[in-house]
């Protein structure tokens, strides 16, 4: 081939490879001469048009509309039309407002972008089910219940740290005793879901032994148990696997363990309302030990485990109303409604819910009321509760207010909502328990209508109205 | 105060060299030219310290301890010395109000204070300088506890690496021509090296974008880099736009940023593609670093290696990732 050939074979081929670039590019969004321009291609997809307007920071407006040609949203954001040419349009912003309201320091701004990853890496999030693998144990529990984890070997290092969730990361507590084979240190744990690391001489380690490892970081998993399924008998059974509404019933991932005179297997169980069965050998039985079953939906029954704290909701009188019910936060409201059982005095019954803040309301003979037992509120779409919260890890208390008439706490727990939860006077302080995430929280109380921050907290920060409020960090 | 003991203050202000324009009050007097005494080295026994890094979204943390309390600080060059959280230490004695416009910018009630016996493990710090200013941003920003931020003057006689991999920082002593001792070196795969100014103790580096030249302030504590709208718009004609948000600013204000991307960044020895940058207005972080700057190279920047600041040779360099 002839060389002068050769060359407009390549110059095609580049003319081809920029149509083909240009031809992607239909839609962007670019920066210069004082404004942004947009560039819509109208022959886009809607999730390739969502994906521009994510970028141009136009949260409310729908894909949809704008392919159908209907560009309000934009114009609302002060986006003007600049040119149409063929299937492309094209919109202006002027970019002035980037000189307004300069920060003093880069944090003030760069602190504040969210990040698309809503989670904290480290903090694990709460799971329905887990279970331990170990190529060999390293972390195990001890007669006490406390948890031991070990890190063999590193013998002639100076210093071993264990650094998890469970403190917060620390790079300086957590030191662990040396022994003749490795490093120890004994944790606390409540049953749940755990990262950690070792930190040998200044340097993370993760647990080369343990070989469920986070996402992020190479961060070592640990499971605090807190549960065993046991199936008494079938000494013959070839292979028994558990499944239920934990692990979407998956038949093959958790299999029983041979054990005496049955078949067994521990893991960590989130609190709340499990059913599931065991598969012996391909075939689907409950559970005989548990008599708590109910219906599934692919008409199989199922076993039913309630995991949890017990409440007891008493509502005492009443003893001539026909039906006493029992509706929260906790249980969908009315689609949950729970009957109570009648007693000498009045009405109770027992129920197992998970930890967390509730509203909840008896409904006698089809009349909502609050617990008139209960002095402490809330308010849920407009309409004042009870209040009640299970496994609280903080008491909120003010002292000082004898004479005021209502104290109600707001805070980032509850979206500082003006009602809030109302604290309740025992003849000495104010008080309101509360089940609080773990990490920062802000709250102020409200005193007679007055906001204010807590005067026996001595941590508090700036707001937005410069009237300061009440820091808390939950471990 | 008795009279006589702020004649003594103010002599003793007199005796020190009065070329720098910082201004004090104590008790309600404003000392011009007055530069405060500095504090004591440092001291420890080692000759490399190895730090294990937190990480908060793209902010180094390293804990510390104030006499027994311990906690997380984050590491900034963009502060001149320690700054503390107001949340956590607005007990502590006042030894100087800031101005308005104070070195640590934005908050109005910051105050000058000094601690004793600050402790990053090994290296011991008998008396320091420190800021108390309200850091709920970060706090609240980041989900995480900060007691405070740890700045240039903190390091002012050692070599300072961060290694983001694997999330190590070093603290090296150096020899008497300012190096890394040989034995003592972690890291030897060099592609970069640039000298920096220290200017109000805010570490300031050269760079060029498309052959303009630009004061660029080297920020460990910014969470992305940053550019001047007005100086960018001269320097990149078109610039793609990765995102554009709306943050709130002290007092609720709404603030805009847009984040782009460009290529063409020399900084040293070295030309860097790809790099992303926030473009807002910098006017007001140029007063608080008591320089015009034109940028901030923060983590899109330092992420790319794993870097070191000589503070004694003025010197910045980077290294490969996984060569050790």
């Amino acid at each position: 081939m002839k060389r002068g050939a050769y060359i407009v074979i390549v110059f095609f081929a580049m003319v081809c490879m920029a149509l083909s670039a240009s031809a992607q590019k239909r839609s962007n969004l670019v920066m210069g001469n004082d404004k942004l321009t947009l560039r819509i291609d109208m022959r886009s997809s809607k999730a390739e048009v969502d994906s521009l307007l994510k970028k141009a920071g136009l949260k409310g407006a729908s894909a949809a509309a704008i392919l159908k040609g209907d560009f309000s949203a934009l114009q609302k954001d002060g986006w003007t039309t600049a040119a149409k040419r063929g299937n492309i349009v094209e919109f202006d912003r002027p970019l002035e407002n980037l000189n307004k309201n300069p920060q003093s320091q880069p944090y003030l701004i760069t602190t504040k972008i969210d990040r698309d990853d809503d989670e904290s890496p480290g903090y694990p999030a709460e799971v329905t089910y887990g279970i331990n693998n170990f190529a060999k144990v390293t972390v195990h529990e001890l007669p006490s219940g406390i948890t031991r984890f070990f890190l063999p070997g590193y013998l002639p290092n100076k210093r071993a740290l264990l650094s998890g969730n469970f403190n917060n990361w620390s790079t300086l507590k957590g030191i662990m005793a040396k022994t003749d084979s490795g490093w120890i240190a004994d944790v606390k744990l409540k049953p749940g879901k755990y990262e950690y690391k070792f930190i040998v001489d200044g340097h993370w380690i993760n647990d080369r032994y343990n070989n469920l490892v986070a996402d992020h970081d190479n961060n070592s998993i640990y499971f605090r148990y807190n549960y065993t399924f046991k199936l008494n008998g079938y000494a013959n059974a070839r292979k028994i696997t558990l499944a239920g509404s934990f692990n979407s019933w998956d038949a093959n991932s958790i299999i029983m363990e041979k054990n005496g005179g049955g078949w067994q297997k521990q893991l960590y169980l989130h609190d709340g309302t499990q059913a599931y069965r065991f598969l012996v050998d391909g075939k689907w039985i409950t559970d005989p030990a548990n008599p708590n079953k109910m219906q599934g939906e692919d008409g199989l029954t199922n076993s039913v485990l309630n995991l949890g704290e017990t409440v007891v909701f008493k509502l005492d009188g009443y003893t001539d109303a026909k039906k006493v019910q029992v509706a929260g936060s906790f249980n969908n409201w009315e689609h949950g409604k729970i009957p109570l059982v009648k007693t000498k005095t009045g009405w109770a019954v027992s129920l197992i819910i998970p930890p967390g803040n509730y509203g909840y309301k008896f409904i006698v003979d089809d009349n909502w009321m609050t617990d008139p037992k209960n002095p402490r509120n809330m308010v849920e779409g407009g309409v004042v509760n009870s209040y009640i919260s299970v496994k609280p890890n903080y008491t909120f208390k003010l002292s000082g207010f004898n004479n005021a008439k209502s104290v109600h706490l707001a805070g980032s727990f509850n979206n500082f909502d003006e009602f809030g939860y109302t604290l309740a006077f025992d003849g000495k302080e104010w008080t309101v328990n509360v089940n609080l995430k773990p990490g920062k929280q802000l709250y102020k109380f409200i005193v007679d209508g007055k906001w204010m921050i807590d005067p026996g907290n001595k941590l508090y920060e700036n707001n937005q109205y410069n009237s300061g409020n009440s820091v808390l960090w939950i471990e | 105060m008795p009279k006589f003991c702020l004649l003594v203050l103010f002599l003793f202000f007199c005796c020190f060299d009065a070329t720098g324009s910082e201004r004090m009050t104590i008790d309600g007097i404003t000392f011009k030219n007055a530069k405060p005494e500095a504090d004591p080295s440092p001291t420890g026994d080692f000759k490399t310290l190895v730090i294990p890094i937190k990480r908060a979204g793209n902010l180094i943390v390293i804990e510390a301890q104030i006499d027994t309390l311990e906690g997380n600080f984050v590491l900034d060059t963009g502060a001149p010395y320690l700054v503390l959280n107001e949340t956590y230490f607005r007990d502590m004695p006042h030894a100087a109000e800031q101005e308005s416009a104070g070195i640590n910018g934005a908050a109005e009630n910051s105050f000058t204070t000094y601690v004793r016996n600050f402790n990053i493990l090994d290296l011991h710090y008998s008396k320091l300088r420190a800021d108390v200013t309200d850091l709920s941003s970060i706090e609240n920003g980041r989900g995480i506890k900060i007691l405070g931020l740890l700045g240039t003057r903190l390091f002012a006689d050692f070599a300072v690496t961060v290694d983001l991999f694997r999330n190590t920082l070093y603290i090296q002593k150096l020899d008497e021509n300012g190096n890394i001792p040989d034995a003592e070196k972690v890291f030897h795969d060099r592609f970069m090296v640039s000298p920096f100014k220290m200017l109000n103790d805010v570490i300031l580096m050269k760079g060029t974008v498309n052959d303009n030249s630009l004061w660029f302030a080297f920020d460990s504590a910014a969470e992305t880099s940053l550019l001047d709208y007005r100086r960018s718009k001269k320097l990149i004609p078109d610039m793609e736009v990765i995102s554009r948000s709306k943050i709130m600013g002290i007092g609720g204000t709404s603030i805009e940023v847009i984040y782009t991307r460009f290529d063409n960044l020399v900084v040293g020895d070295r030309k860097y593609m790809k790099n992303r940058i926030l473009i807002t207005n910098l006017e007001k972080m140029g007063n608080a670093y008591g320089y015009k700057i034109d940028g901030v190279l923060g983590y899109d920047f330092f992420v790319r290696g794993i870097f070191t600041i000589n503070f004694v040779k003025k010197e910045f360099e980077m290294y490969i990732y996984n060569n050790q």
